[in-house]
Order: structure tokens, then sequence, then C-alpha cells
């Protein structure tokens, strides 16, 4: 066992814990920072196939700018006490058997990937670094990139007409 | 390429609008021009004529599909303006804003008709809900306006994340977001593909509010304020069913078997329980809503034949449809409130305008010589050519006449039904407009192929 192969065993085990405690936590701000947690451990896989670009902006924008709404948002509303309603049992039944169902399908799909010939490029890869990101982004993919700035004029022209005071 | 540049365009121009005029009216002129220029453009590009040359890189292709359908949705857009623009006035004080985001809506229905590659409709998809989201919001001293935008937001984030969840996973099955070039016959069916088709089904039954998807739909519709309500529920919808109808001819049209089971199911859902729960409903808002979610029913069933007929069908009912509901929703907004009851006696105060809603409402309901009779037998027709689905249609044949009793309805109620009702007042231009619309449904009733031929010559 490499050291890689190590790390990447201990960053899987981290994420999904983490990211299981997102949801059984009752309390917000504790889901919150377990999210924080899981996203730290995403960054480390993206360092491992050698993304260190990926890396560092999934940190800062998922784990800084967008965990920070989150708490605001948790502070101001003023949430950060247990005070989930309860369902009633028929309806934690459904949501169970829906769930179960989706996640049957989901291991029977990934149960038939291929995975001798499609390894992670660990170290090798190269995608992951801005220089072939950016040559990607503006050559071959330049028509989707142009395309959502009218994504983002179109939210910021909403941001302003739903933020502003009458 | 035309429509889509200036469509994005014309939002900006519609920005800076806001900032520089101060009338009401000006800014009102402007947007229907911007769109009357969409549609001409438009035409002109059907005719050959492009004015940029851009290399789409096999991201979009400009097909006459896409091209034809991107002109219905620009001309039910222009009638809308037309007809209901006056009243956007009333919702809020971001006159120019609500036009600009309507353009980006625009600009993505564009995207989504003529999409070639899995992320452009993600593009589009996205560009289409977003504004739709803050225009549901927009009255926003009302809270049914906040909870139908917030409600609205988080259905619509969810099944976007459903649809980003079946990109990755048809990427990492077929290395390709091209759908021309998914090769998904070749490679086999694997567990993958099917995930991530279904899920990709599942998130675009969404958007058309398919049942048992469509539990968005009623509130959604009746909360949003009613001059957008009526842009939601025709050209946003019928946009989003040409790209749901493109995206499975395309990439799944060679494991039609797989998916044809699912897709039966769900449109038989969708017309019972639509048309049923329709039935019911005591406003003519929310019937509407109802009657949208069973009108895409039969859309649905374009989807599920998925043939060179259904394509016509589509295009026939998206124009049938959206122009029919444009028409009875400008009528409503006149309207001091939306129960049946407001319309008692209405036939007595506007002649006029209840004869031009009983032909609206006709063609909703699919009675012959209305584009809306011809809309729905071309989707049958479709069904029955393509073979086995003979039970979905004797469904769709009783459930269109189950629509019967809730649109006539509103026409029992205008003719045969007493009431001082709530004098409203309308403009000759109002009525004029009403008048051409009802006479397009009766002209495309007669002569479909003056729309059809469009898509082979």
């Amino acid at each position: 066992m490499t050291i890689i192969q190590i790390l990447f065993w201990l960053l899987s085990a981290l994420v999904l814990l983490s990211a299981i405690m997102v949801v059984i936590n009752r309390h917000p701000v504790y889901s919150v920072i377990w999210l924080i947690i899981t996203f730290f451990g995403i960054s480390g896989h993206y360092i491992l196939l050698n993304a260190q670009f990926l890396a560092v902006v999934n940190i800062i924008v998922y784990a800084g700018a967008i965990m920070v709404l989150f708490l605001f948002v948790i502070m101001l509303m003023n949430l950060n006490k247990d005070m989930e309603p309860q369902k009633s049992k028929w309806l934690k039944l459904v949501g169970a058997i829906a769930c179960g169902c989706l996640l049957l399908v989901l291991i029977a799909a990934l149960k038939d990937i291929d995975i001798n010939n499609q390894i992670a490029e660990t170290n090798t890869g190269n995608i992951g670094l801005i220089e072939n990101l950016g040559t990607v982004l503006f050559t071959k993919y330049v028509i989707p990139f142009e395309i959502s700035s009218i994504l983002f004029l179109s939210a910021m022209i909403g941001a302003v007409v739903i933020g502003k005071k009458d | 390429m035309n429509a889509l540049i200036i469509s994005a365009v014309f939002g900006v121009i519609m920005m800076f609008t806001g900032i520089f005029v101060k009338q009401k009216p000006v800014t009102r002129n402007i947007a229907i021009a911007g769109v009357a220029l969409l549609l001409l453009v438009n035409i002109l590009e059907m005719s050959g004529i492009d004015f940029f040359k851009v290399h789409t890189a096999g991201f979009m292709l400009f097909d006459r599909f896409a091209l034809l359908f991107n002109s219905v949705a620009f001309g039910s857009t222009l009638i809308y303006f037309i007809l209901s623009a006056p009243d956007m006035e009333k919702v809020g004080h971001y006159y120019a804003d609500y036009f600009a985001l309507i353009f980006f809506i625009l600009c993505g229905v564009v995207l989504v008709a003529s999409f070639q590659s899995l992320l452009i409709l993600f593009l589009g998809i996205e560009i289409i809900s977003i504004p739709l989201y803050i225009l549901t919001g927009s009255n926003k001293r009302n809270l049914i306006s906040n909870e139908a935008s917030l409600k609205y937001f988080l259905m619509g984030a969810f099944s976007t994340g459903i649809m980003l969840m079946g990109i990755t996973l048809l990427y990492g099955a077929t290395g390709t977001f091209d759908t021309q070039f998914m090769n998904i016959e070749t490679e086999g069916t694997s567990a993958l593909v099917i995930a991530g088709m279904l899920l990709l089904f599942f998130s675009m039954a969404f958007k058309v509010s398919a049942v048992p998807f469509h539990f968005w739909t009623p509130d959604v519709y009746d909360g949003c304020p009613t001059v957008f309500t009526s842009f939601m529920a025709t050209v946003v919808k019928s946009a989003a069913f040409v790209g749901f109808i493109r995206l499975f001819y395309d990439a799944f049209g060679s494991i039609h078997d797989d998916w044809k089971l699912v897709a039966a199911i769900i449109t038989a859902l969708t017309l019972l329980v639509g048309n049923i729960t329709a039935v019911f409903q005591q406003s003519v808002k929310r019937m509407l809503a109802y009657s949208s979610i069973s009108q895409a029913g039969f859309m649905l069933l374009g989807l599920l034949a998925l043939n060179a007929t259904s394509k016509e069908g589509i295009i026939l009912y998206a124009t049938a449809y959206s122009l029919a509901t444009i028409g009875i929703f400008a009528i409503l907004l006149k309207m001091n409130d939306h129960s049946f009851e407001s319309f008692n006696g209405f036939a007595r105060q506007q002649p006029l305008l209840a004869g031009v809603n009983v032909i609206f409402l006709l063609s909703l309901a699919g009675i012959p010589l209305t584009a809306g009779f011809l809309a729905k037998f071309y989707m049958l027709k479709a069904t029955l050519e393509s073979g086995d689905f003979l039970w979905l249609v004797i469904l769709a044949v009783i459930m269109a006449a189950v629509s019967v009793y809730y649109y006539f309805r509103l026409i029992q109620a205008m003719y045969f039904k007493e009431g001082d009702g709530n004098a409203i007042e309308v403009s000759p231009g109002f009525k004029l407009m009403l008048v051409i619309v009802a006479a397009c449904l009766i002209v495309l009733g007669v002569f479909p192929n003056l729309l059809l031929n469009w898509l082979y010559f």
C-alpha cells in the first residue's frame, strides 16, 4: 500500500463520515461545521489527483464563501437550536423506501463500472492544473463559458430586483 | 445564433432602459420592438440569413425544428407582451428589469431548443429557471408570492441537482457530453447509462411538471403574479418540452425500448391526475394550473412516440396551447378576482371578449376546427404510429372528454349565469389583438401546414 492509497482511504473515510454527520446532526450549526470538513476532505482528493487549482477553488468558494453565507443565514434566522419539526411515521417510512430504491439503483450502476482500465490518474494527470484548465476553457469550452456569463448576469439582475428596497 | 445573441443583447438594453427611460409606455414599446426584432431575425435565419458566423463547435445545432420552435416562442412572447405588458406595471417598481429577465429567459429558450451538448442543456435550463424564480417572487409585499418563489426555487434547485447527477453518470459511462456521439447502443446499456438517463428523465419531468413531480406547479402558478404565470405556463413550459424531446430523441432514441414503459406510466398518471384534479378547482387561475398539467400529459405523448409526427405535433401543440392560454390569462388579468363566479354574466357585458374566450377554451379542450384539436390529433396519431400504446390513446381520449367539463364550466358561467360581474374596461387595441389570436387558432385548426411546412421547406 503506497502512501497515496493510504491517504485516499483516510480521506474517503473522513468525507463519508462527515457527510453522514451533516445529515444526522440535529443542530444546524454543527451540520455546517461537518459540511466544511467534508469540503476539505474532497479538496484533499483533488490534490491527490494533481488538481491543485480545483482544490484551492473548492476551499475558497465552498468552504469559504458559501459556508459563511450558510452560517449567516442560520444566525440571522436564529436557527441555532434543536427545533426540527417532527415528521409522521409514515412519511419517514415512505422517504426511507424511496431513498433506499435510489441507493440500490446507484449501487447497481456503480457496480458495473469497469475499474480495471479507468484508474484514477493520481499524480500523473495534469488537467486540474490552472494552465491546462484555462486552455481548455478558452478553446474547446469557450461557448458554454461565454453563455454562462448570461446566466450570471440574469442572476445579478434578479438579486437586485429582489433585494432592493421598494 | 441570431436570436441567441440578440436576445442577450436586448436583456442588457432593457436593463439600461430602466435607468434612462422613465416613461413606462416607452419601456414597453422598446420591449415589444425587441421581441418583434427577435422574431424577424429568427425567421431570416430560417431562410438562411445568419448575421453572426459563430462556430458552435458541436455544442448547438440550429436545425429547422429548433428554429421553428424559436419562432413560435418569440411569436407567443410578442403577443404576450402586446396583451399583458401593461399589467406588469402593477406588480412592482422594476418594470424594465422584468422585461430584461424575460429576454434572458428567451435566451435560455433558444439554448434549450437547440442544444447538442448536455452542458448547454444545463445552462439553458438554469438561464430559464433563475429569472423565473425572481419573477415569481416579484410581488414582494405579497406573502403568497414570496412563498411560491421560495418553493419554486427549492424544487428547482433539487431537480437541477438531480439533472447534474444524471449528466455526471452519463459522462462517466460514455465519456462525452455530446448527445450525438454518446453511442449508447454500441456501448451497450450499462446500469450506469440507465441510471443517468432516468435521473435526467425525472429532472426534466420536474421542469415540465409531469405527475408525480407536479406538486410544486399549482402552488407556484397560483402564488406567482398572474401576468408572469401566463408566461411561465406557456412559453417556458413548451420550451422545456422541446428540450425534453430533443434530449431523448438525440441521446436515447436508440434505447427507446428501455424507457418507454416509464414514460407511458408517467404520461398516464399526468393525464389522470391533471384532469381529475382540475375538475374540483374553484379558482380559474388554479384550474388553469391543473389544466397546464393535463396538457403536459398530452405533450408527453409526443415524447413517448418519438417519431417525425411527434416532432410536428409538439410544435403545433406548443403553438395552440401557448396562444390559447396567453389569451385566457390576458382576459383573466382584467378581472377583479379569479373565481369562476366573477365570470358570471360576462357575455352580456363584453360579448366580444366572451366570444374569443370561448374559442380559446374550445381550443384547449380540443374541439374540432381549432388548433387544439389538431394538436391533440397529431399527438394521438404519433402514439398510434409508434405501436404499443393503444390503452394510453384510449385513456387520453377519455381524459380529453373530462377536460371539456372544466373548460365548459367557464363558458357556462359566462353565458348561462346571471351576475353583475365586474365592469371591466379594455382598449380597442386589446380586443383587436385577442381577435387576431383567436383567428390564428382557427386558421391553424384548418390549415396546420401553414406552420408545419416550415419544418421542411
